[in-house]
């Protein structure tokens, strides 16, 4: 027996069968002791926690764009990439972390990839309904903030169970140009100027913090996101089948800001004049 | 008969608004301010139904200052006058819409550009270089339209196009208040009941301010 | 919780038209109204006609144009003046009330005493600013209750033209002129069932007006003693009860100063009219 807010409930008939609140990362011993408010705490905790072990998502502001590198998990000789090739997937990415949230501004996401799902598709209704009532592309900031005010009601609020996601939002607006702000389970947000979510994500920001500088253009940027993801990856070599890559610049032409969502040829191409690609790297072993 | 105009210059725009408040044939005031400052960049004159006008007005000022209060910055005038729009066409099809008739005149501090739109109560919006609402747009489009003819006509060649330049987007501020001063001036010579008293408004890059004429 | 600023609505039983572009995460949803349960309701309802359409109901019933014998006759003609000045501010009407062409009584209280710092005018519908009135001066004392001090005018008058707006199209006919004193001074303001709320000096409302107006615009100055003020509304209300045929019988006359409103006196328009027996030309 034990007692939420002076409610009893028998263990056999419990809130883990009936109400189905808490995620299966939670250890159990640690349901039983404790209350529901402070329970629901800890199991934002644990979503931090998940999400620190899921794929690496990097991200970079440059003066004249951002940077959003991901790490593929789900990778494997019998998964069928054909629609990833093409830049396309369901949800309008290369496959699975990075997606187009609104013309002007790109996501990537660590953490449980169905809650990831439903959070971009959020994000996109949001960006929508912002444009049909102001006519213009949404504020990187508020969209960060809409989505935190959902993250945080997940939080606060009985009987449901927190977004196991941390997001990245690369963006563009003519209030503060170019942004990078990272979203956690909680509902906090920040900006940065370089963060790093997912596995190894300590290495990544001290590599960042060393490496980091102020006037970097676009390409010093995307360099400097695949040396950091080189070095925090769990294999050795970089290809396309395991990272996604995705670019917001400005279109200075048609004065709007362009997303980017990187092919996997492209990223070969890329790494290759990077000079970062697992065939040069065997050239130059042999 | 209530009136208002703006029009566009030199990196301003001027709104213009009777100050009669009438109800039947009587005058009941002839000092209503009817043009609202939305924000440090934006004005809205407002006319129509008594009652709707303040109401709306009061409606879109709030929701335009909680706007600045959650996200620091204020909307850009284009936004405000989507919004604003969008407010005014899902009124149309309630059981009780607003009669308002609108004009939004704002400095966009992102592009620096002065902007002015006209909403009328069915919440049609178009951006515009010079606008009026009421019986005196019947007196003042005509009188502020041909400079336009002129401009599609190419360089001004006589002298007779040159005296029809009264609407000029380029025109510094004394000009632009000289061509309202026109058009108040046909609307009082030529409407049979027509205001006596305006309040004029300018917002330029510094800000919004009130002009005497 | 992402509310907006709500309009006005209706209390006809038909869903608020709300602003709200986050209509999916209701307070509801979370199952809280975040402890502004008593905030969010807005201005309070009142019973209407239970048809589809009351307004069009009470059109029907009300327009004694259209149908001189509809059930309910709306008592129209009327005198009614205020003006702010160095003393206060004067308030003047008549106490006819008609019923088309018939005198119905010559004895009608159309100033509404709301609280001793606050006076209201009736034109328009009797019951309609006796009722609204009167409601008015609940709230300004439970406003007097909450904030430890007397609503201001200013406030006092949105109040009423918030309320009587949310009812616009139903058939409610004001013309009211809202008279105080409060830590502005003398303060004036017009409001209407259209909605309209006007800060003024001088106000005349009902179809006398023109003719109180003919009077009070030619004397009128803000600092006339006490005594020429009240004698200025009376020939103004004279005036109108002279050349109006619904204005008439006789004269109210109030003045509000800093510690409250005075009843000045009743007068007789005919009385009046004899005593200075002006030598026109009738």
């Amino acid at each position: 027996m034990y007692t939420t807010d002076s409610i009893i409930y028998r263990s056999d008939y419990d809130i883990l069968s009936r109400r189905s609140p808490i995620p299966e990362y939670v250890p159990s011993h640690l349901l039983y002791p404790t209350t529901q408010s402070t329970t629901i705490l800890f199991i934002v905790e644990y979503a931090m926690e998940a999400i620190s072990h899921a794929g690496t998502v990097l991200g970079v502001l440059a003066k004249d764009g951002v940077v959003l590198v991901a790490e593929k998990r789900v990778t494997g000789k019998l998964l069928d990439l054909s629609s990833a090739k093409e830049g396309g997937g369901g949800y309008g990415g290369s496959g699975e972390k990075m997606f187009l949230i609104n013309s002007n501004v790109i996501g990537g996401v660590a953490g449980i990839t169905s809650d990831a799902n439903s959070l971009v598709n959020y994000a996109r209704s949001v960006a929508q309904r912002y444009l049909l009532q102001y006519n213009q592309d949404i504020p990187v900031e508020q969209l960060a903030q809409r989505l935190c005010d959902m993250k945080q009601g997940y939080t606060q609020y009985g009987g449901l169970r927190p977004f196991g996601v941390s997001i990245l939002y690369a963006g563009y607006d003519p209030h503060y140009r170019f942004q990078l702000y990272h979203s956690d389970p909680s509902g906090n947000y920040s900006g940065w100027k370089a963060t790093c979510i997912g596995a190894n994500n300590g290495t990544a920001q001290s590599l960042l913090k060393q490496e980091y500088k102020d006037d970097m253009g676009i390409d010093e940027a995307i360099k400097l996101v695949l040396k950091v993801m080189s070095r925090t990856m769990d294999s050795t070599t970089l290809g396309s089948e395991k990272l996604e890559i995705a670019v917001l610049t400005y279109d200075e032409a048609a004065k709007k800001p362009k997303a980017k969502i990187y092919k996997p040829i492209e990223i070969d191409g890329l790494l290759l004049m990077h000079e970062m690609s697992k065939k040069t790297e065997e050239a130059m072993k042999s | 008969m209530e009136t208002s105009f703006a029009l566009t210059g030199k990196g301003y725009v001027i709104v213009a608004a009777d100050t009669t408040a009438a109800r039947s044939i009587v005058k009941m005031k002839d000092d209503q301010d009817k043009i609202k400052e939305l924000g440090s960049h934006l004005l809205m004159a407002y006319s129509g139904e008594p009652g709707d006008t303040i109401q709306f007005a009061e409606y879109v000022e709030r929701n335009i200052r909680l706007y600045q209060i959650r996200n620091l910055y204020p909307l850009r005038p284009s936004a405000a006058a989507s919004w604003i729009r969008r407010s005014l066409a899902e009124s149309l099809r309630s059981r009780n819409a607003y009669t308002v008739n609108l004009l939004i005149g704002g400095y966009d501090l992102a592009d620096h550009k002065p902007t002015l739109y006209w909403i009328d109560y069915l919440g049609t919006v178009v951006e515009v270089p010079f606008a009026a609402h009421g019986y005196g747009s019947y007196f003042a489009l005509s009188l502020l339209d041909r400079w336009a003819i002129a401009l599609t006509r190419g360089r001004p060649r006589r002298h007779t196009d040159i005296l029809l330049r009264y609407h000029n987007p380029e025109a510094t501020l004394e000009e632009g208040l000289a061509t309202l001063k026109r058009c108040i001036n046909e609307v009082s010579k030529r409407l049979i009941v027509s205001p006596d008293r305006y309040k004029v408004k300018v917002v330029d890059k510094d800000g919004v301010r009130e002009v005497e004429l | 919780m992402q509310a907006q600023v709500q309009r006005r609505t209706f209390k006809s039983g038909m869903p608020p038209v709300v602003d709200d572009d986050d209509y999916h995460c209701s307070d509801a949803m979370w199952g809280s109204l975040a402890g502004f349960g008593s905030l969010v309701k807005g201005v309070p309802s009142f019973v209407i006609p239970s048809v589809p359409d009351p307004a069009a109901f009470l059109r029907l019933h009300t327009d004694d144009h259209a149908d001189p014998s509809c059930k309910i006759k709306i008592q129209h003609g009327t005198t009614t003046l205020a003006f702010r000045f160095q003393g206060g501010v004067i308030v003047a009407v008549d106490s006819r009330a008609t019923a088309g062409s018939y005198i119905a009584s010559g004895t009608v209280k159309k100033i509404i005493e709301i609280n001793p710092y606050l006076l209201g005018t009736m034109a328009g519908g009797a019951a309609d600013c006796q009722y609204w009135e009167t409601y008015l001066g609940v709230h300004c004392r439970l406003h007097e209750l909450r904030n430890r001090e007397r609503i201001s005018v200013s406030a006092a008058s949105k109040y009423l033209s918030n309320l009587v707006y949310s009812y616009k199209g139903m058939g409610l006919s004001m013309g009211t002129m809202i008279c105080g004193w409060d830590k502005t001074g003398p303060a004036l303001f017009y409001v209407d069932s259209d909605g309209t709320r006007l800060k003024g000096n001088i106000f005349s409302v009902g179809s006398g007006s023109t003719f109180a107006y003919g009077v009070l615009d030619q004397e009128y100055r803000w600092d006339l003693p006490d005594e020429e003020a009240q004698e200025l509304a009376r020939r103004s209300i004279y005036a109108a009860g002279h050349r109006d045929a619904f204005s008439g019988n006789t004269c109210n006359l109030y003045q509000v100063k800093e510690d409250g409103w005075q009843f000045i006196g009743n007068y007789d328009i005919t009385k009046l009219h004899y005593d200075w027996a002006w030598g026109g030309s009738w």
